[in-house]
């Protein structure tokens, strides 16, 4: 019932509640919906909840009623950029611009890699890191909070 | 009523909070530092929120990631809590203009009653007898001598930025003053960044007692009578009761008007707490006022069974209190004693560490309020407070012995704590005679 996001992946359970919530007002037994680097799979009835946050990851969670969603294990050598406040995640400047950052991206520690907007200031996070991207791992329009991964970069790369 | 509220504040009294917002139906939002991830009460609220790292001032003191919190929450108030940001009027006044209900009073009456030497100029304007001493604040070491001289000595120099018992000199003569007068406006300067120091008369082996006042924002304000805080250490409370004990009624009826008459002229509302000093003859002194909900608060609770924290939910979302002061009897005799992390036998120095075993008391009239449990381990970044142990009884000499039962079976293993000081005050004899003033718990120790 309750939910404090241990790991940090606050947005995760937030919407599989809300994926959850609107399949049994509609009475669907399964759903499958892929964005970007989300996939989510939940079939009601039965046990089984997959949601992958980055490709490669493994699946982790039981329904989101039960437990909160469990950290996809960070590949060994990738960085995460995580956010150095609270406030609303913004992959693009506006909601016409081209995103900052693509996955596959080469990147230097100044570029901004997002924004995230608190008290309606809209705030560039720099990388602070060099590589190339491998995962933006926070939905558009995303609540974060402090420390929260928002994207992983492969320093190697 | 709110649909949701952020606490912003930790540990016991954010499961406090938490608590009585499940009781009303609202949901929460908890804030943790890093420090605070994983802590087992955050699994109570409905959502939580890591606002930075484990250092107060980056995280539970950072305004801005407080109100984004409660922002991103998506929360109608705040519930500050106590310490921290509860009794920062920039805060108050910052949710004000987010337009987020700030649990308790308004920035207003929180700064002329915050600062203490405005507080005492209230005091006297509604009538309410404050300690001899300076009209204002004393602005320089020659206003110091005068003014000690009219007051009398012994005095005592006070920081009016002062709080929770710091910021404060005595001088026992005239020779003493200087340094006196130097040292606590130097450490006024360094701790709470306002020199401003004001004298008083120092009263010798002073009661500390207080009065709980609770107000609504459709104008009225009652009291809660009194809580006898007199049991401290380094002005730090550890054992708290009610009723006071050898209070002369008349003192306690002028008292409680008094704090009320105080809190209307300062437009207060919400819950708070006017603090007195007692002396040796039975006058009272108003020293300050705390504009929060304290950490004392459940003694109130038992003895007047009105909760204090829905009590001020219920209040700063509009209702009315639906009480007048008749309604507010005090029954039975209710103790408190903090727990804390620190070790009696060395000089009481902090012991953060993991509790590996906690067992609570229980019984008839017994009421523990911690968010410790087993494997917890108490951060060293913050208060030592790892839970409070209230009991509330028919009589003062059957809460004392209940206490000591509830004391010997509670069992927190893996840290020391202040247990065994609260037992032997408890077995003291001055303590059960109730000839117990704020310089107690020193002399007993020093034995």
């Amino acid at each position: 019932m309750s939910a404090s996001e241990k790991s940090g992946d606050l947005f995760a359970v937030k919407k599989l509640r809300r994926l959850i919530a609107l399949m049994k007002k509609h009475d669907l037994s399964e759903i499958d919906i892929k964005e970007a680097d989300h996939h989510v799979r939940i079939k009601r009835g039965g046990e089984f909840v997959a949601t992958t946050a980055a490709p490669g990851a493994h699946a982790a969670p039981r329904p989101a009623a039960a437990d909160p969603v469990r950290q996809p294990a960070a590949d060994a050598g990738m960085l995460v950029i995580k956010s150095p406040m609270v406030g609303t995640f913004y992959k693009a400047s506006g909601p016409d611009s081209s995103p900052f950052v693509k996955v596959g991206d080469r990147i230097g520690p100044e570029k901004t890699v997002c924004i995230v907007e608190a008290m309606k200031v809209f705030n560039e996070i720099p990388a602070g890191v060099s590589g190339q991207v491998v995962a933006i791992l926070v939905e558009n329009g995303a609540p974060v909070e402090f420390g929260q991964p928002l994207i992983k970069v492969d320093p190697g790369a | 009523m709110f649909n949701r509220i952020l606490i912003a504040n930790r540990g016991e009294i954010a499961l406090r909070v938490i608590r009585a917002c499940r009781e009303l139906g609202v949901e929460t939002v908890a804030i943790f530092s890093e420090a605070d991830r994983g802590a087992p009460y955050l699994e109570l609220a409905d959502e939580a929120i890591c606002v930075g790292p484990a250092r107060a001032a980056d995280s539970y003191l950072r305004i801005d990631r407080v109100i984004s919190a409660a922002e991103i929450g998506n929360v109608q108030a705040i519930h500050p809590g106590y310490g921290f940001l509860s009794e920062n009027s920039h805060f108050a006044e910052v949710c004000r203009s987010c337009d987020i209900g700030f649990i308790g009073p308004t920035p207003e009456a929180m700064e002329r009653v915050g600062d203490k030497n405005s507080a005492r100029a209230l005091a006297r304007e509604a009538g309410v007898p404050t300690v001899p001493g300076s009209d204002g604040l004393v602005a320089s070491e020659q206003d110091a001598v005068r003014v000690a001289r009219d007051v009398g000595y012994p005095v005592l120099l006070k920081a009016t930025a002062g709080g929770g018992g710091k910021g404060m000199r005595v001088a026992a003569n005239e020779l003493a003053l200087a340094s006196a007068w130097q040292q606590a406006s130097a450490e006024a300067q360094a701790a709470f960044g306002n020199p401003g120091i004001y004298i008083e008369r120092y009263v010798e082996r002073p009661r500390h007692v207080e009065i709980q006042i609770l107000g609504d924002k459709h104008g009225t304000i009652l009291h809660l009578w009194e809580r006898d805080c007199s049991t401290q250490r380094r002005h730090q409370k550890l054992i708290e009761e009610s009723p006071s004990p050898r209070l002369p009624a008349e003192t306690r009826r002028k008292m409680c008007e008094a704090a009320v008459r105080l809190a209307k002229a300062a437009g207060y509302y919400s819950a708070g707490t006017v603090e007195f000093i007692v002396d040796q003859q039975d006058n009272f002194y108003f020293i300050e006022v705390n504009a929060r909900i304290q950490v004392e608060h459940p003694v109130s609770e038992m003895v007047t069974g009105i909760d204090l924290v829905k009590a001020q939910i219920r209040v700063a979302a509009g209702e009315k209190l639906g009480l007048t002061q008749d309604d507010i009897v005090a029954r039975g005799h209710a103790i408190e004693c903090r727990i804390n992390a620190e070790d009696p036998a060395h000089n009481f120095r902090p012991c953060p560490g993991r509790i590996e075993r906690i067992i609570a008391p229980g019984g008839f009239g017994v009421r523990f309020d911690s968010h410790a449990t087993a494997g917890y381990t108490v951060p060293p970044h913050y208060d030592s407070l790892v839970g409070k142990l209230i009991v509330h009884q028919p009589t003062r000499q059957e809460a004392i012995r209940t206490m000591i039962r509830a004391l010997k079976e509670l069992r927190i293993e893996g840290i020391k704590t202040t247990v065994p000081l609260h037992l032997e005050v408890l077995a003291n004899t001055a303590f059960h005679e109730a000839q117990v003033d704020t310089t107690f718990v020193e002399r007993m120790l020093a034995g």
